[in-house]
């Protein structure tokens, strides 16, 4: 009954795709291409009232490729300002233990990518629809697998709970976009009119209750995909230790709650529950970076 | 080598394994009050009473525990009732990080940020969008069963474990 109640609202969501804020009735995306037969077959669903379409789709937000779409330009924009590493080795590792943490929540068939970014600053982004990077700053602080399995959980937490995607519905970003918008800007302009100038949204702080919701996705996502739990608390604990003689973590206090504060959290969320619950750190199998 | 110097090398060895990853010369400081234990376990017997505030030595690590030197005595002490470097509980060693996350707002606001250095807010902004870059990460995207196999190659196996509630 529920799951008959979720394809009915998707679909009265799909009609209503050129008439909501997130006009992307015309979008032929790439990362579209998989949904596109999904959409025609939904699409032939006999039309509904759009005033209800409108209403339901306000609630529910945009479409599930419509998501992708936006954190596709979003990643497009991320690399214009910082690219990947050049490691193949190091990018292929971490989206095999990305997209293993990723399974393990609730929306596992999302067309994950992960990625390690040429920025030696500590942060890590999360866009829309899975995309998920890292950069080579952080990476530097890892001590083991459970450390990247925990703090990519965290960004998976992001993405899942649209985190990025309720901050482009409330802000004014969407207006600011269409405004500043007069030429074409490379990947999809439409979708750009959405998510601001460049990769604004990424340098924008969620709310810090978003930030402790994701760090309990995080570690929980790490000890579903059979890791230590404690892997996130400890990069936090490195985060907290080194921001002292460094500012390399000048952007990431900016956007998120202090360590302290993120432990004291997990500290009160994550109590006793797991005490018994053993997972494995492979501190063997964490990728060295290239000299 | 002598006999006694394999005896204790694998000792060692037996040590190193059991004390998890070992952490060079790293202090850390009580941030609640906690037990110090003989063992990495919330049930083991207690060493001692450890109060906040008070400084360790962080000698290794294992799951969600530190072994810990603190004054004469050694144990294992919980992650989470320690943060490491020198900094006591509270804030007034951080008034530089406060002072830089002053513009935050409560609890519900979406709030602009500016970095001020590194992959900062105006790079950010300035950004444009990079088709080949993307096209090379998405190429590197692994699927379910790749995903599932380099984990069971590193004997991972996926169980249940419920979200945690906001406290």
């Amino acid at each position: 009954m529920k799951r008959s109640v979720q394809i009915l609202l998707s679909s009265l969501c799909l009609v209503s795709a050129s008439a909501g804020a997130f006009d992307l009735g015309e979008l032929k995306s790439k990362a579209d291409a998989a949904k596109a037969k999904i959409d025609a077959t939904k699409a032939s669903i006999p039309p509904v009232n759009p005033k209800l379409a409108e209403a339901v789709k306000e609630i529910k937000g945009p479409s599930e490729s419509e998501e992708i779409a936006i954190g596709r330009q979003i990643a497009g924009n991320l690399l214009g300002a910082a690219p990947l590493v050049k490691d193949d080795k190091l990018q292929k590792y971490v989206n095999r233990i990305g997209r293993w943490v990723a399974t393990q929540s609730e929306r596992p068939d999302l067309p994950w990518h992960f990625g390690v970014i040429q920025s030696e600053d500590m942060n890590a982004f999360a866009a829309p629809g899975g995309y998920i990077f890292i950069t080579l700053g952080l990476y530097r602080t890892f001590q083991s697998e459970a450390d990247l399995a925990g703090v990519l959980g965290h960004e998976v937490g992001h993405v899942i709970r649209q985190h990025h995607l309720k901050i482009l519905q409330q802000s004014k970003l969407v207006d600011a976009g269409s405004k500043a918008l007069s030429k074409s800007v490379g990947g999809n302009d439409k979708v750009q009119q959405l998510i601001g100038s460049g990769a604004e949204i990424v340098a924008r702080g969620l709310d810090k209750d978003a930030e402790f919701e994701a760090d309990r996705i995080g570690v929980v996502l790490a000890t579903r995909a059979g890791y230590d739990a404690y892997g996130l608390p400890s990069v936090l604990q490195q985060i907290g230790h080194a921001s002292k003689d460094d500012n390399r973590a000048a952007l990431l206090f900016k956007t998120h709650p202090l360590p302290e504060d993120r432990l004291n959290k997990l500290d009160g969320a994550m109590g006793d529950r797991f005490d018994r619950v053993k997972g494995l750190t492979l501190e063997k199998r964490l990728v060295k970076l290239k000299k | 080598m002598s006999k006694h110097n394999g005896w204790l090398m694998a000792l060692m060895v037996c040590v190193a394994m059991h004390s998890g990853i070992a952490i060079a010369g790293e202090s850390g400081t009580m941030s609640k009050a906690d037990d110090m234990k003989v063992e990495p376990f919330r049930d083991a017997k207690s060493v001692k009473a450890l109060a906040v505030g008070e400084k360790l030595d962080i000698l290794s690590k294992q799951g969600g525990w530190f072994k810990v030197k603190a004054g004469k005595a050694t144990g294992w002490v919980h992650m989470l009732s320690v943060r490491k470097g020198d900094a006591k509980k509270g804030a007034d060693n951080a008034s530089g990080l406060l002072a830089l996350s002053s513009g935050r707002a409560g609890t519900g606001k979406v709030v602009a940020t500016t970095g001020v250095r590194g992959l900062n807010e105006e790079e950010l902004k300035a950004a444009t969008f990079n088709e080949a870059e993307l096209k090379r990460a998405e190429a590197n995207a692994s699927s379910k069963a790749d995903s599932a196999a380099f984990a069971k190659q590193g004997k991972l196996v996926a169980r249940s474990f419920d979200y945690l509630p906001a406290k």
